[in-house]
């Protein structure tokens, strides 16, 4: 061993190099006891939150006066389990901060658990991007949007032409079956126009959502009741399952009821397309983990792996130019995206699709109403 | 049994657009038929033999653009004439874009007649009666 090793591995300098990783590392770490009062904490820590001594952690982390909800540090405590989360919170000179935070067990040999390590990692510019990066998406969304509407809006024009042209000639051969006829599609092209635009308009908005406490299972019961009679109508049984005791999400209500009533409105398109008489449709609410889970689950037609590919592509439909505008996945996966979840789905030609909303409760938008922290993928499986 | 009327095929996933242009045809002279897709198209093409072919570009199952190259590449059928009747952003009413976006993947000559929806009647009429006299395409004998 040369003497330069030998004098790195000695105890002291082993010491003097862990006391300069406390201090030097760009990681703020703290120490948080039973009571969540910070008992140490390193320079980084010290300079991004300032003074941390003989106070709580939710004190100095996000300047609150009462314990966070679902606190992550206490579920640390209960089961001694590693957790990694996204977190907002304030620094030292009032700016906001989005960081990463490990949660790790100080564990005792008896099993006992006196602290926990809180390791934090600025994402700010990160999350700065990540909005960015959303927002540009949107935009280029909006542009191509238009392009497709002024498609849509051809095809309806000539329809109300065609209308026209029908009635006029009615008229002049005082033929009222064929006047008839004509004034019936000025009017279906009228509806259209309306659908096409408000739906554009609900898509093209980029507005923020706007949060409160919801319980989930009311919005799906109300999408439910709206459904009921279109289902029984067409002998489709559409069936609710909600998690009992789902707690409470901050989710934009009117939002997540129109990303539900899209997707049990294309499960029951897709069972009356299929072969089969009537078909099965379920709406499921459950906690998976720390994510809140909306299921739709249908035994229609289902999609090949051609359709799979287009399904969130701007005014891509199956469903013909008279019912479907192509989009309402596209407003659905907007709508999740903001609220930090993602959309995943599995579809099987001739067996049926399974579209879920997960929506990781970390993620999700705070009460003041900012968005999400979501730029989360959508898989289809 | 031949009416001597000639023959059109319109091909449009719009239901408007093919009540539309079926009355304008019939009001003119004109046979009529119509599919809602370039499979079911197909079908009508060689089982009726039609005169001309209207043909929109986007549809869902299978697109115009497949029909047209079926159509032009099939040699019993290729001599069928076609008017492109669309709304397609980009190719705004000229066919030259539109011929160069057929060629760049697989050489098929450009459609005989192409028309932008919205379509001016009259040009829509002329253009059906001017593609149909080149064709030569006689009435199918009685």
């Amino acid at each position: 061993m040369t003497s330069a090793v030998a004098r790195m591995t000695s105890e002291p300098v082993k010491q003097w190099v862990r006391t300069q990783l406390w201090d030097q590392v760009p990681i703020a770490i703290s120490v948080i006891d039973h009571d969540f009062q910070i008992v140490e904490a390193n320079r980084c820590f010290a300079e991004a939150y300032g003074p941390w001594q003989s106070q709580p952690c939710y004190a100095v982390y996000k300047g609150r006066t009462e314990r966070c909800e679902r606190c992550a540090a206490a579920s640390t405590f209960a089961d001694a389990k590693v957790r990694v989360r996204e977190e907002r919170g304030v620094l030292r000179d009032g700016k906001e901060i989005h960081y990463l935070v490990h949660m790790v067990p100080l564990v005792e040999p008896d099993g006992s658990i006196p602290c926990i390590i809180e390791m934090s990692t600025d994402i700010t510019a990160t999350k700065i991007l990540e909005q960015e990066k959303l927002e540009a998406e949107r935009l280029a969304a909006v542009g191509q949007t238009v392009a497709g509407l002024a498609h849509g809006i051809k095809n309806v024009l000539m329809g109300l032409e065609g209308g026209v042209y029908i009635v006029r000639s009615g008229m002049q051969r005082g033929d009222s079956e064929r006047l008839l006829r004509g004034w019936h599609m000025v009017e279906e092209n009228i509806t259209r126009i309306s659908v096409f635009v408000k739906e554009f308009l609900d898509f093209a908005k980029g507005r923020a959502p706007t949060v409160a406490l919801v319980d989930p299972n009311r919005v799906a019961a109300t999408v439910m009741e709206l459904f009921v009679e279109t289902a029984g109508m067409a002998r489709i049984d559409l069936r609710a399952e909600l998690a009992p005791d789902l707690a409470p999400a901050y989710l934009d209500e009117d939002a997540i009821h129109t990303c539900l009533a899209n997707l049990v409105s294309n499960a029951l398109d897709a069972c009356q397309v299929s072969d089969r008489n009537g078909g099965h449709v379920v709406l499921a609410t459950r906690e998976e983990g720390d994510t809140l889970v909306f299921e739709v689950t249908d035994d229609g037609i289902g999609m090949d792996s051609e359709i799979r590919k287009k399904v969130f592509t701007n005014f891509f439909t199956t469903k013909g130019s008279e019912k479907g505008t192509g989009l309402g996945l596209l407003t659905t996966r907007k709508i999740v995206q903001q609220h930090g979840g993602r959309v995943a789905f599995q579809s099987t030609e001739g067996v049926g699709s399974v579209f879920r909303l997960e929506f990781p409760r970390d993620r999700l938008p705070r009460r003041d109403g900012a968005s999400g922290n979501g730029s989360n993928g959508d898989v289809g499986r | 049994m031949s009416t001597g009327k000639k023959k059109v095929l319109v091909i449009d996933d719009e239901p408007a657009v093919v009540t539309y242009l079926e009355t304008l045809l019939s009001d003119n002279g004109y046979e009529t038929t119509s599919a809602e897709n370039g499979r079911v198209g197909f079908e009508i093409v060689k089982r009726d033999r039609p005169d001309l072919v209207c043909l929109d570009i986007t549809m869902p199952e299978e697109s115009g653009i497949r029909f047209y190259r079926q159509l032009k590449e099939d040699p019993a059928l290729a001599a069928t004439p076609v008017v492109v009747v669309t709304a397609v952003t980009g190719f705004g009413g000229d066919p030259e874009p539109f011929r160069k976006f057929l060629s760049t993947r697989k050489h098929v000559p450009p459609p005989e007649g192409f028309l932008a929806k919205p379509i001016d009647q009259q040009e829509f009429l002329e253009t059906v009666a001017r593609v149909l006299a080149r064709a030569g395409a006689p009435a199918l004998p009685g």
